[in-house]
């Protein structure tokens, strides 16, 4: 087993819109260790969002490798991507996006409806996931009886329900006061030192960044800073 | 499996819209099946089969039974042709010769003829016996009975004619279950028309295949008669003498057709509202793992559900209205029951769910062939 989970080769990414190309990463190579957390920084634009996706099998480089856990995900299908990311990738997203109507307990099983459970084993999996982000007692509530950090735990919870080793969250703390953005921080820490976990964070907020293992800058689709951060762990 | 829960708690989001939507399909089901009944209704009374061994002889170039007159005394001479197995006189009275929702007929016939020209007649209410017996008696067909709320020894009135039911009747001539046989003396002298007058007869044949050998022997010989006639088997007289019926029930079609596409384009609507509303979702699940064909499903299922359910009420309520209210439609004295069928209302849930089916799929294909980014950012 290689060391590294996430092994990205030249990676060139743009877009084609009529008759102008944009190229928002530009052979581009990064690699992740296991169990890291690793936080990207960047202004707006300079394509952070693009690398996450490609790192989460969202979309395809426009050439480049992409080697996730031995897999080079970049010559799956769109197909074949889908059922990849079922079992390999969390995502997190700014604006948690649960299912409205459904509840706590119901958004978390949605990843687990794609396996083989049976319905206790998923009640099972349900539950530690959500006693692990802090939830136990909010199982039956709906998103919008959830308060923003209470909604993103959830949704953090159904990223790691089905037990993923690749957790990309994309501006998790983004829409989120002082306070619950820190207890997320500490949470998504936790699932990396505790559990195993590599997790792939966007952030506009230094602080945020400041709690992960290693924090990159990302300017006009190149890195231009690294640094094994003023981190205290 | 838990892809049609999520589908079901999807269409209680926005219930209004979903309440609009399903009562628009009940509505344009509803009307959907109100004119395959009726079409069906038709196409029993006028499709000829390989059993129907009856010929009716009418007054020739006459089409309602107020100005067909025959006389009675043709009755032997048409027994005595060969193949011809039984006739019965018939006098008919009609409340109204045009077409009409609500008619009442009348059938004069010799009492003691009628069981043996159609054994197939049941007595399910009162008696024969007490039908030949009494002079102002009537056997009253069920669906008639039935309309006019009439029972065994209940007296009524129509077109100047008192009566007095003796039996209810039941038959599988769908004619027997619409009209009052009474006895023809009688009915001859209470319509005025005077003794040895008849509207028509109706023979009943060896078999088949010598429907028209017969009907044109009947004819040539009172060709050169005062009354020349006019012979066609049972289903072609239906269909030549209740032209405008037949006609405007075949125009309904058209409204039938109508109502098809306007559930098709209100799912479609409904459907595609849905799918606009719910991109990010949609892109959400995918990222998940849903794969596009799952997404799709569910999508289609929510336009099933949608017709399914606006199917049922309005294939179910026509079904209803047509049994409660037990219209008979009748046209120069001859009558259509309009009577529901389970094959209709199997059909109109079957169009039902095919239309939510059809109309969801364009919305369906839109929901799942974006580029997942693209949807994402949005
Ligand atoms: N699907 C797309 N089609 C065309 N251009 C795109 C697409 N996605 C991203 N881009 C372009 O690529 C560049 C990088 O976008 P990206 O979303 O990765 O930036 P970002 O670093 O995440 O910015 P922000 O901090 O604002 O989220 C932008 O110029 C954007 O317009
Ligand atoms: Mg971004």
């Amino acid at each position: 087993m290689s060391q590294n989970l996430i092994s990205i080769k030249s990676v060139t990414k743009s877009f084609t819109k009529g008759k102008t190309t944009i190229t928002p990463l530009e052979n581009l190579s990064l690699e992740v260790p296991r169990t890291e957390f690793l936080s990207l920084m960047g202004p707006s634009g300079s394509g952070k969002t693009t690398l996450l996706n490609l790192i989460a099998g969202i979309d395809s480089p426009t050439s480049g490798q992409i080697i996730i856990d031995g897999t080079d995900i970049s010559t799956l299908s769109r197909a074949q991507l889908t059922k990849w990311r079922a079992s390999h990738v969390g995502y997190i997203f700014q604006l948690y996006h649960l299912v409205p109507i459904l509840s706590a307990y119901e958004n978390v099983e949605l990843p687990l409806l794609l396996g083989n459970f049976s319905k206790s084993e998923r009640k099972k999996k349900i539950l530690a996931a959500l006693d692990l982000v802090g939830l136990s007692d909010r199982a039956d509530h709906r998103p919008s009886e959830l308060s923003g950090g209470q909604e993103q735990r959830v949704a953090i919870a159904r990223a790691i329900v089905h037990d993923p080793e690749l957790l990309v969250a994309d501006e998790p703390t983004g829409d989120l006061d002082r306070e619950s953005a820190d207890s997320i921080l500490n949470l998504l820490n936790t699932l990396a030192k505790e559990h195993g976990k590599t997790i792939v964070m966007v952030t506009h907020d230094p602080k945020a960044s400041a709690a992960a293992h290693r924090a990159l800058q990302l300017e006009k689709g190149q890195f231009s800073s690294e640094g094994n951060l003023l981190n205290t762990h | 499996m838990k892809l049609l829960i999520l589908a079901l708690k999807n269409l209680t989001r926005n219930r209004l819209r979903s309440l609009l939507t399903i009562l628009g399909v009940a509505a344009g089901m509803f009307l959907y099946s109100s004119v395959q009944t009726m079409q069906h209704s038709l196409t029993i009374a006028t499709e000829g089969n390989a059993v129907d061994t009856t010929l009716i002889v009418y007054r020739e170039n006459r089409f309602c039974p107020m100005t067909s007159r025959l006389p009675e005394h043709y009755m032997p001479t048409i027994k005595r042709i060969e193949g011809v197995r039984e006739v019965i006189p018939i006098q008919i009275a009609v409340n109204n010769c045009g077409a009409s929702l609500d008619v009442i007929t009348f059938r004069g016939v010799p009492p003691e003829r009628l069981r043996k020209y159609n054994p197939n007649i049941k007595v399910i209410e009162g008696s024969y016996e007490q039908f030949v017996k009494q002079t102002d008696a009537a056997l009253v067909g069920q669906h008639f009975a039935e309309r006019r709320g009439l029972s065994a020894g209940s007296k009524f009135e129509a077109v100047g004619v008192n009566v007095t039911v003796a039996g209810i009747i039941s038959s599988d001539s769908p004619q027997d279950e619409n009209v009052a046989y009474v006895h023809l003396p009688f009915l001859q002298q209470a319509s005025k028309l005077g003794l040895g007058i008849v509207t028509q007869f109706n023979v009943k044949v060896e078999s088949a295949d010598l429907l028209d050998s017969i009907a044109s022997k009947i004819d040539e010989t009172f060709k050169s008669d005062q009354q020349p006639t006019n012979t066609r088997p049972e289903k072609a007289f239906f269909a030549d003498t209740a032209k405008q019926m037949i006609e405007l029930i075949g125009f309904t079609r058209w409204l039938g057709l109508g109502a098809v596409f306007a559930v098709l384009g209100l799912v479609a609507n409904a459907v595609l509202l849905i799918v606009r509303g719910r991109v990010k979702e949609t892109a959400i699940l995918q990222t998940l793992g849903f794969s596009r064909l799952a997404i799709g499903l569910m999508v289609v299922f929510e336009g099933i559900l949608l017709g399914l359910v606006g199917g049922l009420i309005g294939v179910i309520g026509a079904m209803a209205f047509f049994h409660y209210k037990s219209f008979t439609l009748g046209n120069e004295g001859l009558t259509l029951a309009l009577a529901p069928s389970t094959s209709v209302t199997l059909t109109g849930l079957g169009v039902a769910v095919a239309l939510g089916l059809l109309a969801s799929l364009y919305p369906a294909w839109k929901a799942t062939s974006r580029p997942l980014v693209q949807s994402l950012s949005s």
